[in-house]
């Protein structure tokens, strides 16, 4: 049963007397377990069909079925829990909260799921671990380098160990070395098994991913040299991976 | 989310802009502290009052006859009182000012026509010889109880029992000398006279009985007394207009009715500023909303629900408004027991007001934190994130 299902979704935004459309009749499919690269210029509805797999915003039309879970049916409350317990976002732009130490930002999730203190400490404190920043638990955001601190917001999206993990142009603030970090760390969680979905309007990058799909106009599409991209994540493969390489 | 989670929440929100919520507060501060001085004010001066008319003794009776020309009292009258039902004590008082002279001094005093027990029911005591007796009355003797200012006056000292005075031209021996009252309750006896009701009317050529004071048996008869007298009066004059019995304990129950309408209404106008304290939370928790959409989005991306983040906001101005309550009390707390008598004012502050205000800003805080914190928690995920 593939973890995300959508059909026909499609989101518009009235300008004026024009309408946009963000979302166009989209339909995708992604499995458990996979590592799904969505490239785009910018304006092509990346961020929108983000928003809306991870329950931020809804659709104007179609189905999203989330691991068996009709989406579009449930209220703001049953929303919620999903976005606390299923979904691990990482942003552009971080949002950390400023006044929060990276040590409570990474908790905050399991406080809204209401686990006790000594539990959390330490599934933080194994979270942090993994994102290898157990040196700077006390720091604030500000205190922090940007591949830092997305790797804080890495950890916060970890930490409730959810299904599905969606980052939204993670690299698009840092510096190369920062991203490199970064794109290391997505890489480490797909092989433990996690399933993210990667959105980026960087080829080179998206080229890391499993599999790739296009987004242009708010309509998916394969892209066309998904063939070369194919080739390169074989040989992504063959230099130590071991990834099942899927069709579209 | 655990209520104790949104405690520390908002502590530490409120803790992250000290000066803000400062200035929040302090429109409850000051609101609180209005509240609680101005009642405890009140409720001082209720509390002096009542002090000043109990030291006068709460077990006295005054009956006035309103209609002297229809209906006469006689002594007789009285005399058939004494000792009816709950009255113990029965005493004419009629009052006049005279020139008193002893020698070649002269002082000009209340002179009271009275009987035997008038000195029992106002509970002035006599330091020197005795009180006028019944036989006293009866036999029409020129006797006279004097106050120490009085003797003081006319012989310059208080060894003054088998002196004689001159009152109104008669000459009067004193047999008794009152104790020294002092002069905080109002009029004193020390500047008074006191001589045998019966020469009292001869000598001011008034006969009538326009007021005369009793007492019960004990504090506790005083309502059952009020009523034997009541009836009497009504049995004498026939006209419930024609008299009025007040015992000391009704009267201190009106005076202290007044002086706590006024205190409830000096509160009353204080809660007002409490209300506008009210708004100041109000807004600055509108402002806070809209400065803190961003975080609201963060929050509500990662799972936070309507009611975490309306919890978030409420238990904020909750904790605004209890701190600045505190707060409010303590200054008050503080004028009460340092400020007040420094400066000569009563003041008597409650618990049970100092409760009611913290109570009262609780619920302002929730009055007025709802509509931001409902506010907040309606924004949808992705406009509050997007928000710039
Ligand atoms: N809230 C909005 N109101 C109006 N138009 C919007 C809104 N959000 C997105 N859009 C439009 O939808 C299109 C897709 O936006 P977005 O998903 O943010 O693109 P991307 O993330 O690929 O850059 C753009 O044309 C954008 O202008
Ligand atoms: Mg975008």
């Amino acid at each position: 049963m593939s973890l995300i299902k959508l059909t026909g979704i499609t989101k518009r935004y009235r300008m004026g007397d024009e309408t946009v459309f963000a979302l166009d009749h989209v339909s995708m499919a992604v499995e458990p377990s996979e590592f799904v690269a969505i490239v785009g210029p910018s304006g092509s509805g990346k961020s929108t069909l983000m928003n809306i797999i991870g329950c931020l915003d809804a659709p104007d039309e179609g189905e999203y079925i989330l691991d068996g879970e009709n989406v579009s049916a449930l209220p703001d409350r049953e929303l919620a829990i999903l976005r606390n317990r299923k979904i691990g976002f990482v942003f552009q732009h971080f949002n950390l909260l400023g006044k929060l130490s990276a040590f409570e930002n990474v908790e905050l999730p399991l406080i809204y799921q209401g686990v006790r203190s000594a539990s959390r400490k330490e599934m933080v404190t194994e979270v942090m671990e993994k994102v290898g920043l157990t040196a700077r638990l006390k720091h604030r955001p500000n205190q922090l380098s940007g591949g830092q601190q997305q790797r804080v917001a890495i950890a916060r999206a970890l930490v409730t160990r959810p299904s599905l993990i969606l980052a939204d142009e993670p690299t698009g603030n840092l510096d190369s070395k920062s991203g490199r970090e970064v794109m290391d760390t997505f890489h480490h969680l797909h092989k433990m098994g996690n399933t993210i979905l990667l959105i980026t309007h960087n080829n080179r990058i998206a080229a890391e991913a499993q599999r790739m799909l296009s987004i242009q106009d708010g309509k998916v599409t394969c892209p066309e040299d998904y063939l070369s991209m194919e080739r390169e994540a074989e040989r992504r493969q063959t230099s130590g991976t071991d990834k099942e390489v899927r069709g579209a | 989310m655990k209520l104790w989670q949104a405690i520390k929440m908002a502590f530490k929100a409120i803790a992250s802009n000290k000066m803000r919520a400062f200035l929040t507060m302090l429109g409850i501060i000051i609101g609180v502290l209005s509240v609680t001085v101005l009642i405890a004010i009140g409720q001082g001066s209720t509390v002096q009052i009542t002090e000043r008319i109990t030291a006068l003794g709460t077990n006295i009776i005054t009956v006035q006859n309103r209609a002297v020309r229809q209906v006469r009292l006689e002594l007789k009258d009285l005399e058939s009182l004494r000792g009816k039902g709950a009255v113990n004590c029965v005493a004419p008082l009629i009052t006049s000012s005279m020139t008193l002279k002893a020698g070649t001094n002269t002082y000009t005093a209340q002179v009271q026509g009275t009987t035997e027990g008038y000195d029992i029911i106002r509970g002035y005591g006599i330091q020197r010889g005795r009180f006028i007796t019944a036989s006293d009355v009866h036999g029409r003797s020129y006797v006279c109880v004097v106050g120490v200012t009085v003797a003081d006056e006319l012989f310059g000292q208080r060894n003054v029992v088998g002196e004689k005075i001159r009152i109104n031209g008669m000459q009067y021996s004193i047999v008794g000398l009152f104790e020294e009252m002092g002069t905080d309750v109002g009029a004193s006896q020390d500047e008074c006279v006191a001589i045998p009701f019966t020469n009292a009317q001869r000598s001011f050529r008034n006969t009538a009985i326009t007021t005369f004071y009793a007492n019960a048996y004990g504090e506790e008869y005083v309502d059952q007394a009020v009523k034997t007298l009541e009836a009497f009066m009504l049995d004498k004059t026939g006209n419930e207009e024609y008299y009025a019995v007040t015992s000391q304990t009704q009267l201190l129950e009106s005076m202290a009715e007044v002086s706590n309408t006024l205190s409830l209404m000096l509160g009353g106008i204080a809660a007002i500023s409490l209300l506008v304290g009210g708004i100041g939370i109000m807004n600055i928790m509108l402002v806070s909303v809209s400065e803190r959409t961003r975080e609201i989005g963060i929050r509500k991306a990662i799972g936070a629900r309507r009611t975490d983040i309306m919890m978030q906001f409420i238990i904020e101005a909750i904790v605004l408004s209890v701190f600045g309550g505190l707060v409010g009390i303590l200054l008050a707390w503080f004028s009460c027991t340092t400020i007040a008598p420094r400066i000569g004012v009563a003041m008597v502050m409650s618990s049970q007001v100092a409760f009611l205000a913290l109570l009262f800003s609780v619920f302002i805080g929730v009055l007025f934190g709802s509509y931001p914190a409902a506010k907040a928690s309606r924004l949808l995920p992705i406009d509050a994130l997007r928000y710039e």
